[in-house]
């Protein structure tokens, strides 16, 4: 390590820190973003995946991920259950607001407990199910996470007061359900539901009933997808995520640059003279460009560190206090690395150039 | 005996918008290894131009310098520089030194660009302390150039110059900053150097006492030699 690089950052600590402070930024924007993108699909996969019903049954319009209709009859339900291979058939609406806490979404079901226990095979691990239309049940990372237990109560659709009577494992679809009777009754939509979920007898081939829902007269002119194909989905539900990572990444990569630039070029600015120095001394273009960008390393490599310890602190407080879910990848913490460092050397370049370019006696008169 | 330098006819012209100055008008000028040579002078009449176009940080308009065999005038910028690099060690009025390196880190970074920019493992530091020790500098081998006299920091610059044995020191005014005992005790350092390693050295002074040192003293005028004298009187 080259002490006149360590001690040109040393020598300005507080330029070192804000330079620090800015590839640390944009190394945050992409771990956060990815983390966050990649926590709430990988979310979404996980409790969707615990369905074990194989085909959903909706009106067209009745899945996409941000609508919450309850526009498809019941009734269908007693149909269905009537096809040949079909086990059960539970009608469910879903319900999706905007997080109480303004950042995200949230989803309530609204479903009749028994069977879709039965159907998707999970337990109640305190209390009971939700009887009364003020009575709803969560699962266990809603309890840990809202610090909820059974008895306690929490506000849906903007502030109204629901008692929470047990607490349900593992997590499926929506954290929140209730009764499909006390959900009709909020949405005032009786006798309706967003989707039906139709479990198949053991042994028989989902395709074969899926076309034989389709054959039968009396459910015509609805959507008929199996549940394989919704869970693959989620990643294309939200159409721009992947361009708008993109960008971020770009901008990221941007401000790295521009502040690493802005430091170095007011550093070379700052010490002409000792660059004069250099050149008598006898240094090539190269020594000089290599002792800038070595400190622009050093200071990228620093913000690198900083930007993932930050990441990582914000992520679990976060989580903490919104229970939004980050899920860091390799991959994207690659980028985030490539991005910080890869920034901050090429920002370095310029003012290195310039540096090096400086005629020697001129740098070596300045002040 | 060897010639270290030799310089023909060497012509600056310096463009100043659309107005040329001529800093040297024609100077010619040869030195033999261990010379210890004084360039006097009114100020502005070109003796700060004619050292840097020795040591090759400025390229002549006209005329030849040739430096320990090799041409410096032919060569390119960065050739110019390496010859700079093995040939050349500069001494400046204003000290030069690097101020967020301690006295022994300015020695160390100069042998480091010295040896083309290798780390070269781990020296000894035997060279930098034996020049140090010489200079009477040895207890303030860890001390930054700030928290050193200008003295001192004279002798750290002249210390960093001479640490890599080049052909020429190159000193432009290195008293002038320095009071009279300390102008002294420098002098002194410069002619233990020439003596003992047989250094050759250029030195620009205003300083008639400080020329009396040297063996041979030029005298320039309006970027002219005047008085090319190579006998031990002013
Ligand atoms: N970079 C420059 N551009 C234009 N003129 C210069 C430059 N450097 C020196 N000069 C001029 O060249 C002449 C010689 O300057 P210099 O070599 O510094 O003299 P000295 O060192 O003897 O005082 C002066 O007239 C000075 O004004
Ligand atoms: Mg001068």
């Amino acid at each position: 390590m080259d002490s006149l690089v360590a001690n040109n950052i040393r020598q300005r600590p507080l330029r070192a820190l804000v330079s620090i402070a800015g590839v640390a930024l944009g190394v945050c924007l992409v771990m956060l973003f990815t983390g966050l993108s990649r926590g709430m699909s990988n979310d979404l996969q996980r409790r969707s995946s615990s369905v074990l019903a194989e085909i959903y049954f909706t009106r067209p319009g009745g899945m996409e991920l941000t609508t919450s209709t309850a526009n498809l009859s019941v009734k269908y339900a007693e149909e269905l259950s009537k096809i040949e291979g079909v086990q059960s058939a539970v009608p469910v609406i879903r319900y999706i607001f905007q997080g109480g806490r303004g950042f995200g979404f949230e989803q309530v079901q609204g479903v009749d407990w028994e069977p879709y226990a039965a159907m998707n095979d999970l337990k109640l691990v305190a209390g009971r199910a939700p009887a009364a239309a003020d009575e709803i049940i969560i699962d266990e990372a809603k309890a840990r996470n809202g610090n909820l237990s059974v008895g306690s109560t929490l506000a849906l659709f903007g502030g109204k007061p629901y008692r929470i009577t047990g607490i349900y494992s593992p997590e499926a679809e929506a954290r929140v359900k209730m009764s499909l009777a006390a959900m009709q009754d909020a949405l005032e939509a009786p006798g309706k539901c967003s989707y039906i979920l139709v479990k198949t007898k053991d042994g028989v081939d989902p395709l074969a009933v899926v076309r034989r829902i389709e054959a039968q007269p009396s459910t015509q002119g609805n959507k008929i997808q199996l549940t394989r194909d919704i869970i693959t989905n989620i990643e294309k539900t939200i159409p721009y995520l992947g361009v708008f990572l993109r960008a971020l990444v770009g901008l990221s990569a941007v401000v790295s640059g521009l502040v690493v630039m802005l430091a170095m070029y007011t550093t070379i600015t700052e010490r002409t003279r000792e660059i004069g120095m250099l050149k008598a001394l006898g240094a090539s273009r190269g020594y000089i460009v290599s002792v800038i960008e070595r400190e622009a390393f050093v200071i990228s490599l620093l913000g690198l560190v900083a930007g993932f310890v930050v990441s990582f602190v914000a992520g679990f407080l976060i989580n903490r206090a919104y229970g939004l879910l980050f899920e860091y990848g390799w991959r994207w913490a690659l980028v985030a690395a490539l991005i910080g460092v890869g920034g901050g050397v090429l920002g370095a370049l310029y003012p290195a150039v310039r540096a090096a370019n400086l005629d020697p006696v001129n740098a070596l008169a300045h002040e | 005996m060897k010639t270290i330098l030799q310089a023909e006819n060497v012509e600056k012209v310096y463009r100043v918008g659309s107005m040329d100055v001529a800093a040297l008008r024609g100077v010619s000028l040869d030195l033999e290894e261990g010379e210890f040579l004084a360039i006097m002078g009114p100020s502005g009449c070109g003796k700060s131009t004619l050292l840097h176009l020795l040591g090759g940080l400025l390229t002549p308009s006209s005329g030849r310098i040739v430096i320990d065999g090799e041409d410096l005038t032919a060569a390119s910028d960065a050739k110019r520089t390496d010859i700079r690099r093995r040939k050349i060690g500069f001494v400046f009025q204003r000290f030069n030194l690097f101020p967020t390196l301690t006295a022994e880190g300015n020695l160390r970074l100069a042998e480091r660009i010295h040896a083309g920019g290798a780390n070269g493992g781990e020296d000894s530091g035997e060279r930098r302390r034996e020049v140090l020790s010489l200079l009477k500098l040895e207890d303030k081998m860890h001390h930054k150039p700030l928290e050193l006299s200008g003295g001192e920091q004279q002798r750290v610059a002249l210390a960093r110059a001479i640490v890599n044995r080049p052909a020429i020191i190159l000193a432009d005014e290195p008293t002038g900053n320095l009071d009279s005992e300390n102008s002294a005790i420098v002098l002194n350092m410069f002619q233990e150097m020439n003596y003992r390693f047989n250094q050759t050295i250029i030195m620009i002074t205003h300083n008639p006492e400080a020329a009396a040192m040297c063996r041979r003293i030029v005298q320039m005028r309006d970027g002219q030699i005047v008085a090319p004298n190579t006998g031990l009187q002013v």
